[in-house]
């Protein structure tokens, strides 16, 4: 059985963008979920089978923070793995998202390679 | 992700210009530094840019420029953010925002030094601006 990704941008480029470096990066997904706040983004949780999540910090109504620590307070929801992509990672930000459950983080702009490096590990 | 070659080619610290069949990704920021920061570019580069992004071509002003152009004033904020943090002064970044159309101008905040830096790719040029109060 294949795995499933979402990706949390409020930018619908920027998630075209991510979906064309994972293919690029030869990394296959059944299936790609979409959300453009950490609002939706949970919401598709609740609904569908999420492998990962690739999820903006700076976003509208919900941004990337609030998303970790709506999450990790729902135990049906919490374990699974998101990974942060984000032109914001200094040291505090990524620092506050990794204590709330996130296990990495991508800097924007990147590359097919730079996704694989960091992602690949982790399916 | 820009996929083109990019060279700055001088600094400046001009007076606003009108910007022509054009398009501009603006980040506010807040915080111990407060200001502005801007990407102008005519649309063909932005066109390039945006069918670079997403592996299509790309004719027309539609949302999609407009989204790609934001992100880029996203991450210019995100690195300025990052590089201000390292000297002390943590700011924040608004959300992006773009403007476009046939002719516009971009107006100066009250009370900012601005600077202006001009960019060269194949396709023509595009401008950075930074306006920080005083």
């Amino acid at each position: 059985m294949g795995k499933n990704v979402l990706l949390v941008d409020d930018s619908s480029t920027m998630r075209k963008i991510i979906g064309r470096s994972l293919r690029q990066a030869g990394i296959a997904f059944d299936n790609i979920f979409e959300a453009a706040d950490g609002v939706e983004a949970l919401e598709v949780l609740e609904n569908e089978s999420v492998d990962i999540v690739l999820s903006d910090i700076n976003m509208p109504n919900m941004d990337g923070i609030s998303f970790l620590r709506e999450k990790s307070g729902r135990d049906h929801i919490k374990d699974i793995p998101v990974l942060m992509i984000s032109t914001e990672t200094g040291e505090d930000i990524i620092g506050e998202a990794k204590s709330l459950g996130a296990v990495g983080a991508i800097k924007k702009p990147f590359t097919p390679d730079k996704v694989n490096e960091v992602l690949g590990p982790l399916l | 992700m820009v996929m083109m070659e990019v060279s700055p080619s001088e600094i400046q610290d001009q007076e606003p210009r009108l910007h022509s069949n054009s398009i501009s990704g603006v980040i506010g920021l807040a915080g111990k530094v407060k200001g502005v920061l801007a990407i102008h570019m005519p649309e063909s580069i932005a066109f390039k840019i945006t069918g670079s992004f997403l592996g299509i071509d790309v004719d027309s002003m539609n949302e999609d420029v407009e989204d790609a152009i934001g992100e880029i004033a996203n991450m210019l904020g995100g690195n300025l953010k990052t590089i201000l943090s390292d000297s002390g002064k943590d700011i924040d970044l608004s959300l992006p925002t773009t403007i476009s159309g046939k002719e516009y101008d971009f107006q100066s905040l009250k009370n900012a030094e601005r600077e202006v830096i001009i960019f060269d790719t194949d396709g023509g040029g595009f401008i950075i601006e930074i306006q920080l109060e005083a």
